[in-house]
C-alpha cells in the first residue's frame, strides 16, 4: 500500500512506519511455495608467506548462526551489486580483524545444493555451487600480536 | 457484526500474551548476549556495521525506530556506542522482566516493543520471521487493554477493570491476524508441488542451518514425509475454519502447537516455535484458561459485568 507513491509522500511514510512498527512489513512464506537453497560463505585467507587458510563466519551463539542465514539470503537476493560487495567487504574485514596477518581475503559465497531424497539414497551428498567470489586486500597491521 | 467484533472476553488471553511474550523476549535477549555488539555496533567488533542497515532503513523512512537514535542520544550525554548498546540490552532485559511480573505493564510493554524493534531494524540483515512475530505480539500487547488481573499492577494499584468487550475486540483482531497468516502461508504451500510429495519437507529438514535431524533418520521415515507435508498444508489452509468452529478448536490448537513444537525441535527454530505457540494460545486458548482458573476470580474481577449481565465466555 502506497508503494508506488514517491518516497517522500506522507501517506507512504506513514504506512511504512506503521507496518514496520507492527511487524507486518513483509509477507510470511513459511517455506512456501518451495524451500529455497541454503547458502554458505567461506573465507580464503592468503598470507604473505604464501600459505592459505580457510575460515567460516564466526558467531558466538547458535541463535546468531540462524540469523546469519538471513544475511546470506540478503546477499544472494539483493539486486544491487554494490550492496553485495559492501556486505562481503564488511564480513571480510570482520575476519581480518581476527587474522590481521592475512594480506588478501577471498570471500567465496555459494549455494548449498541439497540432494533430493532419491538422490540421497543413491549416495549423492550436498554440493556447493559458487555464486560470487570477491578478493579484498588488507594492509599489514603494525603491532599485531595475534598469530595465525 | 458487533457481536463478532466485540465478544465479551475475560482477560486471560492478555495474561498469556504478556507472560508468553516476556519469556520470548527474555530468551531472545539472553540468546543474543554473546553477539549483541557484533550484530549492532558499527565499530571494530561488528560483523556487518549497523550503519549499513540503518542507511537501508532510512531509504524506506527515517522515522522507523533504530538503535542509532539511542546511540546518538547517548553521544549527547558523553556515552560511547558500546555503553549505549550495553545499556539497551540491559534495558530490554529489565523491561521484559517487568512485563513478566506485570509491573508498570504499559510502560514495560512500550519499552520492550521499542527496544526490540530498534534492535531488529538496526540488524535488518540478521532478522528473520521470529522477529516479525515478536513485533506483532508486542504491538498488540502495547496497545491492548493492560493491565490484566494477574499482573502486579492490578494487585498493587487496583486499576479499574477494562470492559470485557474491549478484551474481546483486541483478541478478535489477533485471531483474524493469525487466520490470515496461516491461510495464506498454507495456500502458497499448496501451490508448491513439493509440499504434496514430501520433497519440500525433506528439503526444509536437510537444508543448512536447519538440518538438526540426520538425513539417515529422515530416510527411515520417508513414507511419512508426503503425509506430513500434506498435513502441514491442510492444517494451515483450513486454520481459519477449524479454529473458529468450537468443536474443532481444541484439536486445531493442539495440532498447530504440535506442528510448531516439531518445527522447533527438528529445525532448531526454538524461538520461532515458542512465539507461534504463545500467539496461538493467547488468541484461541483463553476459553480453556478461564475454565482452569476459578470462575470465582472472574466474578470478583472489577471487569466482570453485573449479575444478570451477559458474561458468557464467547470467542467464536
Amino acid at each position: 500500500m502506497g508503494a508506488n507513491a514517491p518516497p517522500g509522500n506522507v501517506f507512504r511514510q506513514a504506512i511504512t512506519v506503521y507496518s514496520n512498527s507492527a511487524g507486518i512489513e513483509s509477507a510470511y512464506g513459511f517455506f512456501a511455495p518451495n524451500v529455497p537453497n541454503g547458502f554458505k560463505l567461506v573465507f580464503e585467507l592468503h598470507y604473505p608467506d604464501g600459505h592459505v587458510t580457510y575460515e567460516l563466519p564466526g558467531v558466538g551463539d547458535a541463535a546468531t548462526g540462524l540469523r546469519l542465514n538471513n544475511l546470506f539470503e540478503c546477499i544472494a537476493t539483493t539486486p544491487f551489486d554494490p550492496v553485495r560487495e559492501l556486505l562481503f567487504k564488511m564480513l571480510s574485514y570482520s575476519v581480518w580483524r581476527e587474522h590481521p596477518k592475512a594480506r588478501v581475503i577471498r570471500a567465496v559465497f555459494g549455494s548449498v545444493v541439497s540432494p533430493s531424497l532419491a538422490e540421497f539414497e543413491a549416495g549423492k551428498r550436498e554440493s556447493y555451487e559458487v555464486l560470487y567470489a570477491y578478493d579484498f586486500s588488507f594492509p599489514p597491521a603494525p603491532g599485531t600480536t595475534k598469530s595465525d | 457484526m458487533r457481536k463478532f467484533l466485540f465478544p465479551q472476553e475475560p482477560d486471560y488471553w492478555l495474561t498469556s500474551l504478556r507472560v508468553g511474550l516476556s519469556l520470548v523476549v527474555l530468551l531472545y535477549a539472553i540468546s543474543s548476549r554473546h553477539d549483541w555488539m557484533a550484530l549492532y555496533s558499527i565499530g571494530r567488533r561488528s560483523i556487518v556495521g549497523r550503519d549499513l542497515a540503518e542507511a537501508v532503513l532510512a531509504a524506506d523512512s527515517p522515522l522507523i525506530p533504530q538503535l542509532g537514535w539511542l546511540v546518538h542520544a547517548g553521544g549527547l550525554t558523553g556515552m560511547n556506542e558500546s555503553t549505549v548498546l550495553a545499556c539497551a540490552w540491559v534495558a530490554l532485559l529489565c523491561a521484559a522482566l517487568f512485563l513478566l511480573f506485570g509491573l508498570f505493564c504499559r510502560s514495560a510493554a512500550i519499552t520492550t516493543w521499542f527496544l526490540h524493534l530498534c534492535a531488529v531494524k538496526s540488524g535488518i540483515f540478521f532478522s528473520y520471521g521470529v522477529d516479525n512475530f515478536i513485533s506483532i505480539g508486542l504491538f498488540y500487547l502495547m496497545i491492548g487493554p493492560l493491565p490484566d488481573r494477574f499482573s502486579l499492577d492490578c494487585w498493587i494499584f487496583l486499576p479499574p477493570g477494562k470492559d470485557p468487550r474491549l478484551h474481546g475486540f483486541f483478541q478478535r483482531v489477533l485471531q483474524l491476524h493469525l487466520c490470515l497468516i496461516y491461510f495464506f502461508g498454507g495456500l502458497t504451500k499448496c501451490i508448491g508441488w513439493g509440499w504434496w510429495n514430501g520433497a519440500s519437507l525433506w528439503r526444509a529438514l536437510t537444508r543448512p542451518p536447519f538440518d538438526a535431524v540426520p538425513p539417515e533418520m529422515l530416510l527411515a521415515g520417508r513414507h511419512l514425509l508426503p503425509l506430513l507435508g500434506v498435513s502441514v498444508c491442510v492444517i494451515e489452509v483450513t486454520y481459519p475454519i477449524f479454529i473458529y468452529w468450537r468443536k474443532t478448536r481444541l484439536v486445531w490448537v493442539l495440532l498447530v502447537c504440535a506442528m510448531h513444537v516439531m518445527i522447533g525441535l527438528t529445525m532448531r527454530l526454538h524461538l520461532f516455535a515458542l512465539i507461534m505457540i504463545v500467539l496461538n494460545l493467547a488468541a484461541f486458548a483463553s476459553v480453556w484458561f478461564s475454565r482452569i482458573f476459578s470462575r470465582r476470580s472472574w466474578e470478583n474481577h472489577p471487569s466482570a459485568p453485573a449479575e444478570g449481565g451477559d458474561a458468557t465466555v464467547e470467542s467464536g
